[in-house]
């Protein structure tokens, strides 16, 4: 797994399609995520990560399971 | 503040390129990022230009054909932006469209190009990396001199932002 930086770095030096070098890249969903809400909206980074949060969806939290009483 | 909601008047886009005769063209990431790209459309670095040509990206298929089959295939491939013929006013100082023709001496050079299109409030660009492919001066007698030239867009390295 790749860190988000690191991502962002390969990703901001790149003259190749951003979606094709960002598919390449294994990166966790969350750590993405939250780099985005910090990122400023104008800045190379969030046009970055928003292809990275595209590739890469947070998966919805699973709703607690009831607990049996068998 | 929302993008413009409504159909562009002509002439209200504008052709701008990177300064000095060796640059370093925007990467991918940076055609798309709208403070990267509104640093290069500046007066400064204006083309001046008589009208801005279509841009975008071209109509990308490959077509199939197979012995025997009633009907050929289309398939779409990603679309390279599109080649852009661009006639502007002789200007033999101008340092722009100076740059162009020695752009299209070399053929090897690659510089970003934007072209900013404007309700007057908010704007859109498109910002692209392209080669200059040819520069003619047409000195006919009946209008004034001008000079046309070619940008080829190179393969992915364009981008869309707006100011909105």
């Amino acid at each position: 797994m790749m860190k988000v930086a690191e991502a962002i770095k390969e990703l901001t030096s790149t003259y190749r399609s951003l979606e094709e070098v960002a598919r390449g890249l294994q990166v966790d969903a969350n750590e993405v995520a939250s780099a985005l809400a910090k990122a400023h909206p104008e800045s190379e980074e969030f046009t970055v990560l928003k292809v990275l949060a595209s590739l890469n969806p947070v998966a919805p939290k699973a709703a607690p399971q009831a607990e049996s009483n068998d | 503040m929302a993008l413009p909601n409504k159909v562009l008047p002509g002439f209200s886009a504008a052709l701008y390129c990177q300064p000095t005769s060796s640059p370093t063209p925007l990467t991918t990431s940076a055609l798309s990022t709208v403070a990267s790209v509104a640093a290069i459309a500046v007066s400064g670095n204006l083309l001046p230009v008589e009208a801005i040509p279509a841009f975008g990206q071209d109509d990308a298929v490959a077509s199939f054909a197979i012995a025997g089959s009633r009907q050929s295939d289309k398939i779409p491939v990603q679309a390279a932006p599109t080649s852009m013929t661009i006639t502007a006013a002789w200007n033999p100082a101008d340092s722009q469209l100076l740059l162009m023709r020695e752009d299209a001496k070399s053929g090897v050079i690659d510089r970003t190009f934007v072209i900013s299109a404007t309700d007057g409030t908010n704007i859109v660009y498109y910002a692209f990396n392209g080669r200059v492919g040819e520069f003619k001066i047409d000195s006919a007698p009946g209008a004034e001199a001008k000079c046309i030239f070619s940008v080829h867009p190179r393969g992915n390295q364009y981008g869309w932002s707006n100011n909105a």
